[in-house]
């Protein structure tokens, strides 16, 4: 017999002893109804026509009739629904765990008992906590351990601490500090002289100070517009199948400039959604609007362009509000959303914003620079027109000459002249016909004049970079609902417009368009934007977001663990001119993230997932971020920001895995060692070093990425080739840099990996590794092979191997790949 | 995050072992005692056990299995069922007239702009039919081994899916959805039941054919799931997996020796953090130096015999669909839970190399014979009943010609056949019977999800069952759809 069973027995048997106990409306019923109910019949949804939300509602009932019949829990519908006796009714909650016996009893008491219910009763308003707009204060809690903290986050985080008897870790000490704080806002290691300096300064601010410089440096808008980068879903191809190089890499550049420059959110915001639509707008607030020209593009045979376009254009509502909102609208795309208030209608009034862009390449160059390329084009076309018409009229002449031609003469002509010969006169080009006159006519100066007028003035032709842009249309699409999603199904036409759960457009905005739905995103009455913004910034520094779904802010996501320090940080964001830079500033120089990472036994079972944050979380880089760290541990790294994607090694084969075969010509000189973020990717044929890493795909937005730990990431560390060749890289520099012994080469080569010093035990191991190494070596040539072919002149090759070997170890370290 | 899904041992008080053992040791030199460790697997420290971590560790489903691995023959480009399987001499009595309008109305195809200028008209087969087998299926010329077979299979005539262009049916069909960041089925699959291999991947994917498949990774991608479950591409030529050589001059030795000096640094970094991750990565390196034996004697295939070769039609020395097969058996037989065989390019729509005629018949040889051993061998060795093996594009052709250079047909989603054999899988059958023309099932038809559901049903995985929560909502391979094709079942 199992339990619930029990429970209904001794309901059963018990009821008419209980059955003289006024059952509560407020305190018994109504938790029941909301907890259950309230979902599809309240104030939002009313399915069916029926809103269980007050007594009142219920009696009144729905398309069903009434749902409670007062004194009669056998006639009541809502008892039949939720025990699945009504006919024609689904047995209730829909294809959702039915309710247990005892609350059932406990309705059927309700109703028998005359359904009594406060006469005051309203329907509250059940609107979901995201979608409340931040209050306009929120109070910073007082707490008693006062000395702890650094800013208002602390005083949230530590009351929340207080009333669990928690205290916080103590902080961590000063190298994991600055090495947390050099990942975290750069994404780079810090250098041991930066090490030493602040580990050396004993001023008070220290700490401050190293934060305003790593906020200035140019590797910031780097680190962070990689985040941003993965929800734009960039990549270097058009994606499905063909998969073609495209060039947006301008967008790319865009994003890590605007960082650096800290431009306020909002403004970020609207460039990307609607630069294009900004009075004057520049060259640069076009360029940003690549960010919704991320969607792939199929290039596939056969296909219906239309159904592709519209694809796209789904992608970008789902990004949109993945991005922005923290919704998943998607659900709304074939019908009414489930759980969250948006209406399928709604959606497509969303999707209307959007549907009404071309989608050009855009030349990136100055106004000045396009004049002149104008002018340019229409000096070479005159000159190419004088020679043509000086080429026809010799016609003649030339197939005059080359009639006389004897064999032997046609043989020492080269094979480009030879070859223009086989065409017919009538069939060549001007570029054909000019080769032969080079020939014929090489003593005529008037010939020899223009032909190096035309081909000086086509050196000069600049070679300007394109980039993939959003340009509104003048006369709108007209926008459908899709019935089911089905883009060949048009509903009725539906006007641009915001989900009614929302904040509304301002009320002149008539005729909505791309530019109004930018501002309405960052409009300070938007309840999510800042909140999911701010968010998603916390979970970069502690592993997890306040909302732990940073992705669905909506009814079915998991609400914050500390909801007001939420609403305080997105009212700061607003306060702060939306300032990422000020709210970076603000976390990082709190306490809360600047404890310590080790894990705390006596918290295992209290906090078990370290909601309470009384510690830091420790957590593996991102993909990129672990191959710049060992490209700087190596010395080989280049700090060269932006530019054209480059294409460092790949294995062999890499490219074969797609239906196109792209070429990769590995990059020479300092591309060859550049961030990870400049790597060209193929979205078919992705670099694998990235992916085994967590890459994203950059098929969709991605706002959050797993952290694997997987056998493949440890074959690629021990053994890919560009790995390797950091290791030798490392080793190279510790002989060079450190010649005195190898004692103090090995704390160089922790220092230069972990940022700090070798600790006793650690040191002799590497000590017996090194010796180990240096006595198995039975030959030179032995130790040579293991070595890329860069060895320098005169190395001694054994010692160069045994230390190869050496950094090999200290670059595959968890600690080495892994920001604590 | 990803810790829950790793069968971690928490009661292991490793740091106390590691503070006892090892670090006093450790100016005598661990090396040697970590190397026996390697020989008894996890047994380190003086005796002392730790336990490693494998989020891929077999696990139970969540409902009875009927079989345990799948084997999945993808010919992608999608192959002509009527020219294959589906036999229709009607098709062939109209060959040349237009297709009645009645089928087209409110279809799409691939191609269908050119639809005006050239109305399609019906393209009977060229190709000799007969009935094979006790069960008298229907099976072209061009499929002489596959005809000895039809016993053991289940022929589906009556198959369906939603989209007809190539990457996205592809899509489609390995995830369940056409929208991207979705798992694949092997994904799904690993995630669900985990896979018996330590030395190997679970979710193994071999490619052959002039090129790869349009799509590329998203086929075998693991979407939301972790990275854990993606499926690993084995490589036609060089190392097997990608970076499982040791680097070039590094002995067996040496690189035992490197590893172990990681993990002890690495154990000494877990003492001193309490960080459970540190366990795992250290778990990863001593699969990884296992991947690194296993592999290599995995695609050796000088242990096979000539005979077996022979029936899979090997070539020696020649990366191609034959030996995939084979390694796709030997995978199999070494605990790995899903391979899937991508073979280019079945796109017959008329153009050079794409052709119904000389293209189509050097593709069928390309895998009929060893398509057909991998099920013989499979049975003679008893491991048919543990694995399942499906055939099949992501679509199949039209009964309408196209024109082009010479005889072909465009893309086709409302029937096409696929093949299941083996675990838990009605042997003998042809289910699914469509049109006179071939163009739509007139019974049973099995939708992409309803194959999905039965896939996972015959791996004790029941579809509904089988969720990851993403973004707010619990995800199901099989999306809010399929049901479970219970002709197919034994």
């Amino acid at each position: 017999m199992n339990f619930r069973a029990t429970i209904f027995i001794f309901c059963a048997l018990t009821t008419p002893v209980w059955g003289g106990d006024a059952v509560d409306y407020t305190k018994e019923i109504k938790p029941i109804l909301s907890g259950i109910c309230y979902q599809c019949h309240s104030e939002t949804q009313q399915k069916h026509g029926l809103r269980l939300d007050t007594a009142a509602y219920a009696l009144k009932g729905g398309q069903s009739g009434p749902a409670i019949v007062p004194g009669k829990s056998d006639e009541s519908l809502l008892i039949k629904a939720v025990s699945g006796t009504a006919k024609d009714l689904a047995r209730m909650p829909f294809k959702k765990t039915p309710l247990d016996d005892e609350k059932i009893t406990l309705l059927k008491r309700w109703i028998d008992q005359g359904a009594k219910s406060p006469a005051d009763e309203k329907a509250e308003s059940v609107l979901h906590w995201a979608f409340v707009p931040c209050p306009a204060v929120v109070p910073v809690p007082d707490v008693k351990q006062k000395s702890w903290l650094h800013t208002p986050i602390d005083n949230f985080i530590l009351a929340r601490m207080e009333k669990a008897n928690i205290t916080p870790s103590p902080e961590a000490d000063r190298i994991t500090l600055i090495r947390r704080v050099f990942l975290d806002l750069t994404g780079l290691p810090p250098t041991i002289s930066e090490v030493d300096a602040f580990v050396n300064d004993k001023s008070g601010d220290a700490y401050e100070k190293l934060v305003e410089r790593l906020l200035a440096s140019q590797h910031y808008g780097e680190r962070w517009g990689r985040h941003w980068l993965d929800a734009a879903r960039y990549a270097d191809s058009n994606g499905y199948s063909i998969d073609s190089p495209r060039q947006i890499w301008k967008y790319r550049d865009w994003v890590i400039d605007a960082l650096n420059r800290d431009m306020p959110f909002d403004q970020f915001t609207i460039e990307q959604i609607a630069g294009d639509m900004l009075p004057h707008a520049t060259l640069s607030q076009k360029v940003a609007t690549g960010f919704h020209r991320n969607t792939q593009i199929n290039q596939e045979g056969g296909i219906d362009k239309e159904q592709f376009r519209v694809e796209s254009i789904i992608d970008r509502v789902n990004t949109t509000a993945t991005t922005w909102l923290g919704l998943t609208v998607g659900c709304a795309q074939c019908h009414d959303h489930k759980f969250d208030p948006i209406t399928q209608k709604e959606y497509y009034q969303f999707f209307a914003f959007l549907n009404n862009q071309e989608e050009p390449e855009l030349t990136v160059a100055a106004p000045l620079e396009l004049a002149n390329q104008a002018a340019l084009k229409k000096q070479i076309d005159r000159t190419e027109n004088d020679l043509k018409k000086y080429a026809n009229s010799l016609t003649n002449e030339i197939v005059t000459w080359q009639k006389s031609l004897t064999p032997e003469q046609v043989a020492k002509l080269k094979t480009e002249i030879t070859t223009v010969l086989e065409t017919p006169p009538d069939k060549r080009n001007l570029t054909q016909k000019l080769a032969l006159l080079d020939v014929v006519r090489h003593d005529d100066p008037t010939y020899k004049n223009r032909r190096a007028m035309l081909t000086s003035l086509e050196k000069k032709r600049p070679n300007f970079v394109t980039t993939m842009v959003m340009e509104e249309r003048k006369k709108p699409r007209e926008t459908f609902l899709f019935i089911k999603g089905d883009f060949t199904r048009h509903g009725d036409p539906v006007k641009p417009g915001v989900p009614k759960i929302l904040q509304p457009l301002p009320a002149n905005a008539t005729n909505a368009n791309r530019l109004d739905l930018a501002r309405w995103l960052v409009d300070p009455e938007n309840p999510l934007t800042a909140r999911v913004t701010m968010n998603r910034i916390w979970m970069r520094y502690f592993a997890s977001g306040i909302v732990e779904t940073e992705n669905d802010f909506g009814t079915q996501g998991s609400g914050p663990t500390h909801p007001e320090l939420l609403d305080w940080l997105a009212n700061e964001f607003v306060k702060q001119k939306w300032s990422q830079k000020a709210m970076h500033r603000l976390i990082v120089t709190s306490a809360t993230y600047r404890q310590s990472s080790r894990a705390r036994p006596e918290l295992a079972n209290i906090d078990p997932y370290n909601k309470l944050l009384a510690r830091q979380n420790r957590f593996r880089l991102d993909a990129e971020i672990v191959r710049d760290v060992e490209l700087a541990a190596s010395g080989l790294l280049s700090r060269k920001i932006g530019g054209p994607s480059v294409f460092p090694p790949i294995p062999d084969g890499v490219m074969n895995l797609g239906q196109s075969k792209h070429e990769w010509k590995v990059s020479e000189g300092e591309d060859r060692y550049r961030r990870g973020i400049y790597t060209f990717f193929y979205r078919a044929t992705p670099p694998p070093e990235l992916m085994v890493f967590d890459e994203p795909e950059s098929t969709s937005a991605c706002t959050r990425r797993m952290r694997s730990n997987t056998p493949l990431q440890s074959l690629t560390l021990l053994n890919d080739d560009g790995f390797l060749e950091f290791a030798q890289g490392l080793a190279l520099r510790l002989m060079k840099e450190v010649p005195q012994s190898d004692d103090q080469r090995i704390t160089r080569a922790f220092q230069l990996c972990l940022s700090r010093e070798p600790k006793p035990d650690e040191h002799t191991r590497v000590k017996e590794l090194l010796a180990q190494q240096l006595q198995s070596y039975s030959s030179e040539s032995e130790a040579k092979s293991i070595l890329q072919k860069k060895i320098p002149a005169g190395a001694d090759v054994k010692q160069l191997a045994a230390w190869t070997t050496v950094s090999r170890v200290l670059l595959n370290l968890d600690e080495t790949i892994t920001r604590e | 995050m990803s810790k829950h899904f790793f069968n971690s041992d928490p009661g292991l008080d490793l740091r106390e072992t590691t503070r006892r053992q090892f670090f006093g040791k450790c100016a005598m030199g661990l090396g040697g005692i970590a190397l026996a460790s390697m020989l008894s697997e996890q047994n380190m420290f003086g005796g002392e056990t730790i336990k490693l971590v494998n989020p891929l560790h077999p696990k139970p489903g969540n409902s009875p299995a009927k079989t345990k691995n799948i084997i999945y023959l993808f010919m992608a480009g999608g192959p002509s069922q009527l020219d294959l399987f589906d036999y229709k001499p009607k098709l062939n009595e109209y060959n040349g007239q237009p297709i009645p309008d009645s089928y087209l109305k409110g279809k799409r195809f691939a191609f269908m702009d050119t639809f005006a200028k050239n109305p399609p008209k019906l393209l009977g087969s060229k190709r000799k039919f007969s009935r094979r087998g006790q069960s008298g299926a229907w099976v072209s010329e061009l499929f002489p081994h596959t005809a000895t077979i039809v016993d053991d299979i289940s022929l589906v005539h009556s198959c369906a899916t939603d989209v007809f262009n190539h990457a996205p049916a592809k899509l489609f069909m390995n995830t369940g959805s056409v929208q991207f960041g979705r798992p694949s089925m092997g994904a799904w699959v690993t995630y669900g039941i985990g896979s018996e291999s330590k030395n190997l991947p679970g979710f193994v994917v071999l490619l052959s054919g002039p090129r790869g498949p349009r799509g590329g990774a998203v086929n075998w991608a693991s979407g939301f799931l972790p990275t854990s479950y993606q499926g690993v591409p084995l490589r036609g030529q060089g190392e097997p997996i990608l970076n499982l050589s040791n680097p070039q001059g590094v002995s067996d030795k040496r690189q035992r020796q490197t590893i172990d000096a990681i993990r002890d640094l690495n154990l000494k970094r877990l003492v001193e953090t309490g960080d459970e991750e540190i366990r795992t990565r250290i778990s990863a390196y001593e699969m990884a130096y296992r991947m690194q034996s296993s592999a290599p004697e995995l695609i050796d295939l000088s242990s096979e015999t000539k005979a077996t070769k022979d029936l899979y039609g090997i070539k020696e020395g020649e990366p191609s669909f034959a030996r995939n097969c084979l390694l796709a058996r030997r995978l199999i037989e070494r605990g790995s839970r899903f391979v899937q065989l991508y073979h280019t390019n079945w796109d017959s729509h008329g153009g050079p190399g794409e052709d119904l005629e000389k293209s189509f018949e050097k593709i069928t040889r390309e895998v009929d014979q060893s398509s057909a051993a991998l099920v013989k061998d499979l049975k003679q060795r008893g491991l048919l009943e543990d694995t399942l093996v499906i055939w099949g594009g992501e679509f199949g052709r039209t009964p309408m010609g196209e024109v082009r250079e010479q005889t072909g047909r465009n893309h086709h989603i409302d029937s096409f056949t696929m093949w299941f054999a083996g675990g838990g899988v009605k042997a003998g059958q042809v289910l699914g019977q469509t049109d006179e023309l071939g163009f739509s099932p007139v019974e049973d038809r099995c939708h992409v999800h309803d194959i999905h559901a039965t896939i996972l049903h015959l791996l004790g995985l029941e579809h509904t069952k089988l969720t990851f929560r993403f973004q707010g909502r619990d995800f199901r391979l099989t999306d809010v759809h399929g049901e479970l094709i219970t002709k197919l079942i034994a």
